[in-house]
């Protein structure tokens, strides 16, 4: 290419650079929230006793919560399951992505690709579960926002247009993977050309754009929680 | 301001239903009832406006992006919340009142959507997506309704998956609040009584030395032992603090019977303060830090100048939190208390102890007839601790009560325990001008009192907490339960206690 560059390649490169942009604006303003959590003093100790009067202690219960959902479960089963259903299928499809970062697929990867299918029906009926509490239940349905119901769509719609890219508009695995090692890297590849591909990448970058400015972060605002995070005496 | 009628028993919600059974929202059903705001010169004796200011939208906003700043808990919370809707059947006011604004949740949105208008990025700019809201008026008076609708008693967060403490944001709310103008009254009044008096009753040192005479000559009569009720004793080893309505108020002087005969065979040389006759601590109701501080303060002063060794709480629910948790963080170090006790004990830690180690003892036949259930009280199940053993709390105060009474029942493990129900009446709710919150919001407690009532015959419910007694003493007959009597622990303890007359305590 003698006069690069020139305005065509810029364009196929664009989506390279949105998408590192925005995955970097994820991680970076997450960290930032978290310092800015981490800043805030916090006068009175105010854990929600019996507490752990261990640090031990205090990272079991973290734990407890962060994995199993333990105070979700003993307010409503029903809200459990459907957590649990999301956030696993959701984790285990995460990990399956992995395989993206890596020129050849490692071994250890090949179950949850196996069983993504299984991972992505866990991760749709959990989310169809919190959304039809959240329309059914009068309770629910007053305590919410217009996007309280938008995040279920936008995570539903990614779960819609990654089965579509698996089952019926294949994009080709190993370009796109060239694609997001480029991205990440400043080393930016084009998009390979498919359709389903583009939407679904689309729709991710939402995600990852209002990830940090919003509710979607109480994850790690868990692990700041005064009321688990600090020990009785 | 205040336009719903007097209560009538009629108007409260049918107690034939379980507390299981969660009820259709209503909106609005409690927006008229309201607390009586404070007075302008109890206001201004606490450094506070005394009428709501002129600038009261920007003074508001400033002093939420502060306490934002100030209390990691708040901004987490406010931060925090998925909307779950996990919290949204825990709270005792909302399924006593179904208004929907009682709704955990919804309580806190009332500050939240306002915190993510002016401090988040998404409220700026999109408030009509994330439900953020300008503060206006009509907002204003829904923060002074509601946050005087929950007893900060943190049921609610038990069962939340991100640890959200509504009590925190219900006193940011309030904190706010008063420094714009519109303090609520009963617990403004009762923070400028203890620091004018020493006391929430304003009852003066004269008065109060009367009154332990008094009470001196009824044990005496009684027993005929010579337990004694010392104020100011200058050669006592232990202070006791107590709620200063277990001076007077029954059945709370019970109770303060119990500790005098316990004390009285302990053998330890104690004595009550004049400075610091009252252990409740109101400010943590109003979120006011700084006062809280001062009214702790107090109780530590009276402990130094009477050189004291050892702190003891009486049954109260939120001065044994405060003394629990806050009191290092406050005051602290507790650097005069002795090595073996080195932090305050509450009177039920200190009667256990005696009781293990033999120096007293109980016959429980003493008390035979009497069928009891134990109420834990809020601030002593999830604020507090007891004993240096996790959930002592729970465990203490019912082997005493086993071993002060044959016949002790629990009730429905759903309202006991961390998940103790409120009894409707605290967090600065004790106040006559709320007697129908207070009365829908006992409806929970009432419901798990009134099946072991019909199971097991239950003759007492039995409280650690002055608030718990005064409240359940007021609404249970609302709730058709005016025959179970509301008993103070120590009031069992020391009927049951064998009383020995050689051991006087001068
Ligand atoms: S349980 Fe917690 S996260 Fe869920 S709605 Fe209630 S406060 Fe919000
Ligand atoms: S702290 Fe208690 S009174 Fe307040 S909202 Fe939670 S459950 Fe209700």
């Amino acid at each position: 290419m003698p006069d690069c560059p020139n305005p065509p390649v810029v364009s196929e490169l664009l989506p390279g650079i949105l998408f590192a942009l925005v995955f970097y604006w994820a991680l970076i303003a997450t960290f930032y929230r978290a310092f800015i959590w981490k800043r805030t003093a916090s006068p009175l100790p105010i854990p929600l006793t019996p507490a752990p009067q261990s640090r031990a202690g205090v990272v079991g219960r973290l734990l407890l919560e962060l994995v199993l959902f333990r105070s979700l479960a003993r307010a409503s089963l029903i809200t459990w399951v459907g957590s649990i259903l999301f956030h696993y299928g959701l984790l285990w499809l995460l990990i399956m992505h992995l395989r993206l970062l890596f020129p050849q697929l490692p071994l250890a990867l090949l179950p949850f690709i196996q069983f993504s299918g299984w991972a992505l029906l866990a991760m749709m009926s959990g989310l169809l579960i919190l959304l039809l509490r959240r329309c059914l239940v009068d309770r629910v349905r007053y305590i919410s926002s217009p996007s309280d119901y938008l995040h279920l769509l936008l995570l539903m719609a990614i779960g819609i247009t990654g089965a579509l890219i698996k089952r019926h508009w294949p994009a080709d695995l190993y370009s796109t993977g060239e694609f997001l090692r480029g991205a990440l890297t400043a080393q930016w590849q084009s998009l390979p050309d498919s359709a389903s591909l583009m939407v679904h990448l689309a729709l991710v970058s939402v995600l990852m754009l209002i990830f940090p400015v919003s509710k979607l972060i109480h994850g790690i605002g868990i692990v700041f929680s005064p009321t688990w995070n600090q020990r009785e005496r | 301001m205040n336009d719903s009628q007097p209560v009538a028993a009629a108007e409260v919600p049918s107690v034939v239903g379980r507390y299981r059974v969660i009820p259709l929202i209503r909106e609005g059903a409690m927006s008229n009832e309201h607390s009586a705001v404070a007075d302008a010169s109890v206001q201004q004796q606490l450094k506070l406006p005394g009428t709501l200011v002129e600038d009261w939208h920007d003074r508001a906003i400033a002093r939420l992006g502060e306490l934002v700043a100030s209390r990691r808990g708040l901004r987490v919370f406010l931060d925090t919340c998925t909307k779950c809707g996990a919290c949204t059947d825990k709270c005792h006011y909302f399924l006593g009142t179904h208004d929907a604004r009682n709704m955990p949740v919804a309580r806190q949105d009332l500050l939240r959507s306002v915190y993510r208008r002016y401090f988040t990025f998404a409220g700026r700019f999109f408030p009509w997506l994330v439900g953020a809201r300008k503060l206006d008026k009509a907002l204003l008076q829904d923060w002074y309704n509601y946050f005087h609708q929950c007893s900060e008693c943190r049921r609610c967060t038990v069962f939340c998956p991100k640890g959200i403490d509504t009590s925190e944001v219900t006193m940011a709310g309030r904190e706010i609040l008063a420094s714009v103008g519109l303090g609520q009254q009963y617990s403004q009044e009762i923070i400028t009584k203890v620091n004018s008096i020493g006391n929430n009753l304003g009852m003066k040192a004269p008065a109060l030395a009367h009154v332990l005479e008094s009470l001196e000559e009824d044990i005496l009569e009684e027993t005929g032992v010579p337990v004694r009720l010392p104020l100011d004793d200058p050669d006592a080893d232990m202070l006791v603090v107590t709620p200063s309505a277990d001076f007077f108020a029954e059945p709370h002087v019970d109770g303060l019977i119990g500790y005098a005969k316990v004390l009285h065979q302990s053998g330890i040389r104690w004595t009550f303060s004049s400075a610091a006759s009252e252990a409740a601590n109101f400010a943590l109701f109003t979120g006011q830090h700084d006062h809280m501080r001062d009214i702790a303060l107090r109780i530590r002063n009276a402990a130094v100048e009477l050189n004291v060794s050892r702190l003891v709480i009486g049954e109260c629910g939120h001065a044994w939190r405060v003394a629990y948790s806050f009191l290092d963080a406050l005051v602290g170090p507790m650097n005069f208390l002795e090595a073996a006790h080195p932090r305050a004990q509450h009177i039920c830690e200190l009667t256990h102890e005696l009781l293990e180690s033999g120096v007293i003892r109980l016959d429980a036949e003493r008390n035979r007839g009497k069928v009891v259930t134990y109420h834990d009280s809020c601030n002593v199940a999830r604020g507090a601790g007891m004993g240096n053993i996790k959930g002592g709390q729970f465990t203490i105060p019912r082997e005493l009560l086993v071993a002060s009474v044959p016949q002790v029942i629990d009730m429905s493990r759903d309202t006991t325990h961390q998940r103790t129900f409120c009894c409707g009446g605290g967090g600065g709710l004790l106040t006559d001008d709320l007697m129908n919150v207070r009365i829908k919001g006992a409806l929970p407690r009432a419901q798990a009192l009134r099946e072991v009532v019909t199971s097991h015959q239950v003759t007492h419910l039995v409280a650690i907490c002055a608030i718990c007694k005064t409240q359940l003493s007021a609404v249970l007959p609302h709730h058709d339960l005016a025959n179970v009597q509301v008993t103070s622990l120590h009031q069992l303890v020391g009927d049951a206690l064998l009383l020995d007359g050689n051991k006087a305590n001068t």
